[in-house]
This record gives C-alpha cells, structure tokens and sequence, in this order.
C-alpha cells in the first residue's frame, strides 16, 4: 500500500524544504502586516520542531531566533537614535543632540512617536520572520545532502555555494557545541573570559571544518579541472557568474514591488539564458556516477507545494488586495487582516503533519 | 499597545464644512478631478502659522503618504484614489496607488495655494516646506495624465463669501533656491492683511523641467535619498466664483477604516484567530521540543 509506505520514517530530501523555507521567505518578504508575520513565525518554528533531525545544524534553530530578535531589537533602537518624529502620536521627547551644520538632514534622539517606532517593529518583523524561515531551512535540510544532490553542472560554482550557505549554520552549530562543552566543564568566569573563551574555539572551529568540508569536497572531485584547458573553464565560469548575477538581479526586482520593472523580466530571462549556457558548458564535461541519490517522492512534492502556495497566496493577493499587507502607519490603528492571506499562511504548517519523521528519531543513541 | 480610536474620513472634530468666513485661518480645497467624486470644500480655523500639511489635516482631511517619504508626499487625500482603484493611466495598464513609492507623474495629487481673490498657484514648495496663507486658501486636485501645462486648476474659485470683487492680496511666494529637500519657506513678516500690496496674477515661468511631480518636498532624515524636484509652476485665471463646480463640506463623507475594511474583505474575526493560532502553534512547539529533548536524554 503507499499510504502504508508514505510515512515511513526517512529524512526528505533537502530541496524540497529549501523550497518550502523559501516560499515562506517570498511570502514574508511582501508584507508588514504583523499577524501574518507572527503566524509565519509560528508556523516555521512548529515545523521545525516537528519535522527536524537531532543533527547539530538542526539544534542551531535558536540561534536564528535570536538573531531575528536583535535585528528587530535594532530597527526599533535606531528609530529612538535617528529620530522618529514622523506622525503625531508622540510618546516620549528626548532632549535633541544639536549638530553642526554639515550634519544637516540627520537628527540624533529628539520626539519619538508611536508611528515611526512602529513602522521600525514593522520593518524589522519582516527581515526578522526571512531570517527565521532560511533558518528553519538550514534546520530542516541536511547540508551535506543538498551537496550530493547538486546537478553535475553545478560543479563549478556548487562548492562556494554551499560553503556560503553553511557557514552561518555551521557557525551556529560550533556555538552550541562549544558551550556544550564549555558547561559539562563546569566554567564559569568573568564576562570577558567568558566571551574569549567562547568566540575563538567557535571561530577556530568554524574555520577548522570549513576547510575540512573543502578537502572532502576536493577530494571527491568537486571543482577538479585538471582535463580542460584554462579558456574554456574562463569561459564557463564567467557564463556561470553572469548569468547568476543576472538571476540574483531579476529575482530581486520580481520580489520587491518597488524597483523598476525593466530590472524583473528582461534580468531574470537573461541571466536565466546565460546561466543555462555555462551550466551546459560545465555539465558536457563533468561525468559522474552518484552513489544512492536523493529521493524525490510524493512527501517531497508536498513538502515543496506548501511553500510556493503560500508565496502564491500571498503574490495574489497583494496584487488583488494591498490594502492589508502593509498596514497604514498614518492613522494609528490595529493592522487589520483577511482570511485569504491567513489561510494561506496557515498551508505552510501542514508539512508538519503530512510528512514522514525523520528517521533518527527511532535509531538509538 | 494603546491605539488611538480610528479616525474618520473627515474629522468632523477638526476644521469646519465650507469656506472660511473670516480672514482667520485657510480654506482647503479637494478635487477629485477625473477620480470621480464631489469636491469638498472645508475650512481650518487657526490663527497662527502652520504648514500646508497641517491646513490639510487640521481641515480634517484623512490622508495618507508614500512609505517612502510619508507625508511629505500625500499619495491619498479621501482615501483616494484607493489601493483596489485601478487608475487609467497612459502607457501604464493596471495601475493600482499603493502608496509604497513616488506616485507616477501622470498621476498624483497635484498641491496648490492662493491669496483670497488670487489665481491658484502650483506650489513650488512640498506640503511640509511651506506655510499656508491666512485667508488663503490651499488646494489639491488629482492630477491625471495631464502634463505640466494642462495640470488639473481645482474647480472652485479661491474667493471667500461676501469677497468677491476684492483685489488679490496675497504675496507671490519665492520659489525654493536650493535643491536641498529640506529647505524651509523664510516665514513672511505677518503684516496685516490691509498693507500688503496687491499683486498681478502673471505667469511666472519654470523653474525646472522634470517628469515627477511634488506635492511634497521633506525626506525624513533617514531617508538618505532627495525627492524629485517640482514640476514647473503654473497660474490659473483670474477666479471667478461662478464657474465653481458642486461641492460640500465633507459632512456625509464615510468612515473611512469601515471604507478600508470593506475594499480589503478583511475580517475583525482573522486577527483573533491569527492569535490565536500563534499561541497555539507556540504551546505545541514547546510541548514538541520538550517531548524530543527528553526523548533524546533518555
């Protein structure tokens, strides 16, 4: 029976929560309405907890929690500094700095009003919750499967691909261990001793399995180049950067409503059509065998269709109704919110039910 | 967090309905123009000096402005035009205010002044640089795909009640000399009303060429951008109260958080219950760490 088979315990392959995390991401990245925000909040942070390994990248969840908590910490902070004075409801008067004259247009502290402070919490919510979702990505997918399960054409760029998307986490996972350690040793200390003895083994180790990952990378023959000649692998690589750049500019212009739109298209394609090119380049001279590929089942297709529906959802309806993603700080009132938003927010919890465990909760330690 | 109780549409405790009657404080003129709708005509009361944003506000005006420049650039006056309205801009199909970035040149809330009896002015100044006149009046029209000779005059003359037939008395305003945003009109000596020279109602010619508009000209400081300089400045005819259009005093205009929650289909249930599911994948969120962390200890 599949229904049988379906929830059997196993690890998803980590594209699909990639995609899941990021479809939160885009959702996010479209509105300033605080429900929405908090509900995608809960919503990642359920699932992580539900659906996450008891790998060390998977325990360094909080850590993005807590960097999304000093970002809205410093939105808000920044709004007291640089002056809030914007709207009507003033909350509190600081005494004004006065500046020279060269400083003109910058105001240090002065009238802080409800408005700014809120539109600074508004702000800071939305990088926050992206933040959080990429974290929950990190927490859920196996950073060493997602390497294995790269296209043979992304040989080339692949390893500074996924170095640069595990280096946070694997920042995150040598805090952990470090103060793991540093508790089941009993220390304690001064604050700064503390902060020493903490920062440079974190750094150390960080550094350390960086450059173990590269030689494991290397000696499986990632980036080798040893058969081609060095103006064909310039070529490749520089079709590959472009047509990147390319990408990175048109996805950035799709997602953010307010560039110009001759940036979203037209970049997108391009950059879509060069890197295309350098992946066929790469791809005609890379043979590999892969040993056990990743699987890509319906769990999988679940999994990924939760995530582009909530953007879907939330693409939607900022074209069709924009009233209630970005609340009005003019008039100060409660952000008011509809159901079709909430509801498709609320699609991106059911990985959490509709996916097997993984596996290593049932292995014994 | 305590919010203040939601405004309405006009403010019936700001300002009042009509022209002003007396040379005290400014008569704020709003025409929809091609948007659709009656003009309203109201009047803010103050004696002393204020910027044309406060004339707009205090005549109890609901406005809102861009997220980029708030209200140094008013985007909606009315709550118009809407953010579901799709206006039938040229060259741009679809067009929706979403009050998020400068609004196109073709179209956006164009910022005029006058003295009693005067010609309506295009402001060269932004809604936040400049004071209103007393006695004056302050006027905004939807200007929609217009250019900047054919900008939208508002409709009704700048002549209070029991006025007409005086000569214009207002000073002409000098136009900003610097490109800095923040730039502040000098406030004018307040010489009383029966000194101050009249003035000819010439055209003055533009200052400067350029496709935005700007109803407003203050960044908020940390901005670090500049707005968009003003568009050229134009003059209207000599005003004759005769060729007004129809207009009232706001007094049946609707609330307008009831207009905004009916336009986005939004529900005062879906906050609860979005707080209430928060809370609830929170409690279960705990429950699950802890469960698996004793599971894992064990």
């Amino acid at each position: 029976m599949r229904t049988a088979t379906y929830f059997l315990p196993r690890e998803l392959h980590p594209a699909a929560w990639w995609l899941w995390a990021l479809g939160l991401a885009v959702a996010a990245s479209r509105t300033t309405n605080p429900w929405l925000l908090g509900t995608i909040l809960a919503v990642a942070g359920y699932v992580v907890v539900a659906r996450r390994t008891d790998a060390p990248w998977a325990m360094a969840f909080r850590m993005y929690l807590y960097l999304g908590a000093a970002i809205v910490f410093f939105r808000v902070f920044f709004r007291f500094v640089f002056g809030g004075a914007e709207g009507e409801t003033i909350l509190v008067r600081l005494p004004e700095i006065p500046l020279p004259e060269w400083a003109a247009g910058i105001r240090l502290l002065g009238a802080v009003s409800a408005e700014s402070l809120l539109g600074g919490f508004y702000d800071g919510l939305r990088l926050a919750t992206m933040v959080v979702c990429l974290g929950a990505a990190n927490a859920l997918a196996n950073p060493k499967r997602l390497l294995k399960a790269m296209p043979p054409a992304l040989y080339e760029v692949g390893t500074a691909v996924i170095v640069a998307l595990s280096v946070f986490p694997q920042l995150a996972e040598s805090v952990v261990r470090v103060r793991r350690a540093r508790k089941l040793r009993g220390g304690g200390g001064k604050r700064f001793h503390v902060l020493r003895a903490i920062m440079i083994p974190v750094l150390a180790d960080a550094l350390d399995r960086s450059l173990r990952l590269a030689a494991s990378m290397d000696s499986r023959g990632y980036g080798r180049a040893g058969m081609v000649d060095a103006r064909k692998r310039l070529v490749t690589g520089a079709l590959m950067i472009i047509g990147l750049l390319g990408v990175c500019v048109g996805v950035y212009a799709t997602l953010d409503g307010s560039t110009p739109r001759y940036l979203a298209g037209p970049f997108l394609a391009g950059g879509l059509v060069v890197g295309l090119l350098g992946f066929r380049t790469a791809g005609a001279r890379v043979q590999r065998s892969r040993y056990r590929p990743g699987q890509w089942n319906l769990a999988e297709v679940v999994v990924a269709l939760c995530g582009i529906a909530v953007a879907v959802v939330l693409f939607t309806t900022s074209s069709v109704d924009p009233t209630n993603l970005n609340p009005s700080l003019i008039i100060l009132s409660w952000p008011m919110l509809s159901w079709a938003p909430l509801c498709g927010v609320l699609v991106g919890v059911l990985p959490a039910f509709l996916t097997p465990v993984p596996d290593t909760e049932k292995v014994p330690a | 967090m305590g919010f203040a109780p939601s405004a309405r549409a006009i403010d019936h405790g700001k300002g009042q309905p009509g022209f002003c009657t007396s040379p005290t404080g400014v008569t704020v003129v709003v025409d929809f123009q091609d948007l659709g709708g009656t003009t309203i005509v109201r009047c803010y009361p103050q004696g002393t000096r204020g910027t044309g944003l406060d004339a707009l506000k205090g005549a109890g005006f609901q406005v809102a402005g861009v997220a980029r420049w708030g209200e140094a650039f008013i985007c909606r006056v009315e709550n118009r035009p809407s953010a579901v309205e799709v206006l039938p801009i040229q060259g741009r199909e679809g067009y929706r205010e979403l009050c998020v970035d400068t609004p196109p040149a073709a179209g956006y809330w164009s910022y005029w002044h006058a003295g009693n009896n005067c010609a309506w002015t295009y402001s060269q100044w932004g809604v936040k640089n400049r004071d209103f006149v007393q006695g004056g009046f302050e006027g905004w029209t939807f200007s929609l795909n217009a250019t900047a000779d054919s900008n939208p005059v508002p409709r009704v003359a700048p002549v209070r009640p029991g006025t007409a037939g005086q000569s214009c008395v207002a000073k002409e305003e000098p136009k900003p000399d610097t490109d800095d945003p923040n730039e502040r009109q000098v406030p004018a000596a307040q010489t009383p009303l029966t000194q101050r020279k009249p003035d000819p109602t010439t055209t003055t010619t533009a200052a400067r060429e350029t496709a935005q508009p700007v109803p407003g000209g203050q960044v908020t400081p940390s901005s670090g951008a500049a707005l968009p300089p003003p568009m050229p400045r134009t003059v209207s005819a000599k005003p004759d109260p005769a060729n007004n259009v129809a207009f009232t005093g706001g007094e049946g205009a609707p609330d307008v958080n009831e207009v905004l929650a009916d336009q986005s289909g939004s529900s005062p249930l879906a906050p609860w219950v979005a707080g209430g599911v928060v809370l609830l994948l929170a409690a279960a969120t705990g429950y699950t760490a802890t469960r698996r962390a004793r599971a894992r200890e064990s």
